[in-house]
């Protein structure tokens, strides 16, 4: 589980990005967070990840307080948090196996993948992964010879090598067409369901968050305009949210 | 104003103007200046050409034809000049691949480790390879040890300025991603940085090697062993048509080591 506690961000120029922000995703819960532009949602997740160090706050992951660490004790402690990103950042000149692989290697400190090797048993289990997001066929091939959506889906199987507790999703489907789009909300709505996974999706389009996720999240200027369950999140509430940005 | 008047106004402030003309003579004649003072300052006496003309006809009289009998000693030497070059780039490339990560702004792990490498990058680019084999000939001895040590120090001024320059160019995001899975610097250094970069970083080492080639092949003049140091040697002895024999080997050492590698750096584009 992932609890979020009065998260506060200030940028070194005066902006404040996160206002005493909170908020919980629940194991197997799938969370959308919505906003405009520079609303903070991309700041929450940096800050969330320890990328930013947020101005003040508690990053609750499990009983461990993430805001309190760093050096070692973050990297061991951030290790059941696993990021999808925008754009899907693999690897490009390394296959798509090995790509996967690297994901597990915070759990391995040896020799061996010091020098840039991977544990047979990692790959083996990266081949399973590959094949959870229907991509196994694909093992052997150059991450760079992707198109967009495969290599999105490779970057959550590379995700799912981590063994995270907590997914976070960075506007995952933003340079995505529809039916890939579709595809990759859908991943991420079963894994939530059938891993056990907290997940954290910051997304722009409406209409997936009202079709994949449990509860939206709406940011404006750092705060929570909104945290409701799908079912009873008024259409009026969001168009709200974006017609802001827009005046 | 119109765009035909706008035209005309830029014709006429342009190059076609008179304006133009007049700097036009300015720069040619500071062409002509520069090149007349570096004629004087080398002591350029294009007769003495004319006159030597007699004397080089007959050093290549004497030349011909290239002294085949002798093809069996040539073997070693030749082997000596590769070695040289590779020993030198393999050492080069062995210094300037930690030297390079520490001079990489983007992965540096310090400011002043950053400016220590640096320095130490330009120190050995900008001492001439033939004064770096003088101080090891002085240092180990003549032969071609000291040939391959001064090729591998002076090829980290070329290599971990190329490296360096590869690595702060690459694309940081799967860096980041990596970084962000738990994976450890050294993990993701050799997971994330090296596939990245190591195309770039292999055709640099070729080029090197093709260079080092060309540059044992002088080395050699000053005592540091293969081809150069027969070739000097062969001069001294007024044995010009083994010297053409040398120069022949050199020819195609030279443009079998450019074409190799020119065919790499191509397949690995």
């Amino acid at each position: 589980m992932l609890r979020v506690c009065n998260l506060t961000m200030r940028y070194p120029n005066g902006k404040l990005a996160l206002a005493g922000f909170d908020l919980t995703v629940k194991t197997g819960e799938l969370v959308v967070v919505l906003g405009g532009n520079g609303s903070g949602k991309t700041t929450l997740l940096r800050c969330v990840t320890r990328m930013l160090d947020p101005s003040g706050g508690e990053i609750w992951l499990g009983d461990i307080n993430l805001a309190g660490l760093s050096g070692e004790r973050l990297r061991q402690a951030r290790l059941p948090l696993a990021m999808v990103w925008q754009q899907a950042n693999l690897v490009r000149r390394r296959s798509v196996l090995a790509n996967v692989a690297s994901g597990a290697l915070g759990r391995h400190g040896g020799v061996w993948t010091s020098l840039g090797g991977l544990p047979a048993e990692e790959l083996r289990a990266a081949y399973g992964y590959l094949d959870e997001v229907g991509l196994a066929a694909l093992a052997g091939q150059r991450a760079g010879t992707l198109s967009g959506g495969q290599a999105q889906r490779v970057a959550i199987a590379r995700a799912l090598a981590q063994r995270p507790q907590v997914l976070l999703a960075d506007e995952p489907v933003a340079s995505l067409d529809h039916e890939a789009a579709d595809d990759i909300m859908r991943l991420l709505r079963r894994l939530a369901g059938e891993e056990n996974l907290a997940v954290l999706c910051v997304l722009h389009q409406v209409e997936l968050a009202y079709s994949y996720a449990d509860r939206v999240v709406g940011l404006r200027d750092g705060r929570t305009v909104f945290d409701l369950p799908c079912s009873e999140l008024p259409r009026d509430a969001v168009r709200q949210l974006y017609l802001s940005e827009a005046a | 104003m119109t765009a035909d008047a706008a035209a005309t106004r830029l014709v006429e402030r342009g190059w076609g103007g008179a304006l133009s003309l007049t700097l036009r003579l300015i720069l040619l004649l500071g062409f002509v200046l520069i090149v007349l003072q570096s004629a004087l300052v080398v002591h350029a006496r294009p007769q003495d050409l004319i006159t030597g003309i007699y004397g080089m006809t007959d050093i290549i009289r004497r030349a011909m034809p290239p002294d085949f009998s002798e093809i069996n000693k040539i073997w070693w030497p030749t082997l000596e000049t590769v070695d040289i070059a590779i020993f030198g780039t393999v050492g080069g490339v062995i210094m300037a691949v930690p030297l390079a990560v520490l001079a990489a702004d983007n992965v540096t792990p310090s400011r002043a480790l950053y400016y220590a490498a640096r320095g130490l990058i330009g120190l050995a680019r900008s001492v001439p390879d033939l004064v770096w084999a003088l101080l090891f000939v002085t240092a180990v001895g003549l032969g071609p040890f000291p040939g391959a040590l001064a090729l591998a120090v002076h090829s980290v001024g070329m290599l971990g300025r190329l490296f360096a320059e590869t690595i702060e160019h690459m694309e940081m995001a799967p860096i980041d991603a990596l970084s962000l899975t738990g994976a450890r610097r050294l993990q993701v250094f050799t997971h994330g940085v090296i596939p990245s970069v190591l195309p770039s970083l292999t055709g640099i080492t070729l080029y090197r090697l093709d260079e080092n080639i060309r540059s044992s092949l002088v080395l050699g003049f000053v005592g540091a062993g293969g081809i150069g140091f027969e070739l000097l040697s062969a001069m001294n002895l007024f044995q010009y048509r083994l010297v053409s024999l040398y120069l022949i080997v050199t020819f195609v050492l030279v443009l079998a080591a450019e074409r190799l590698s020119a065919l790499v750096r191509t397949r690995l584009a």
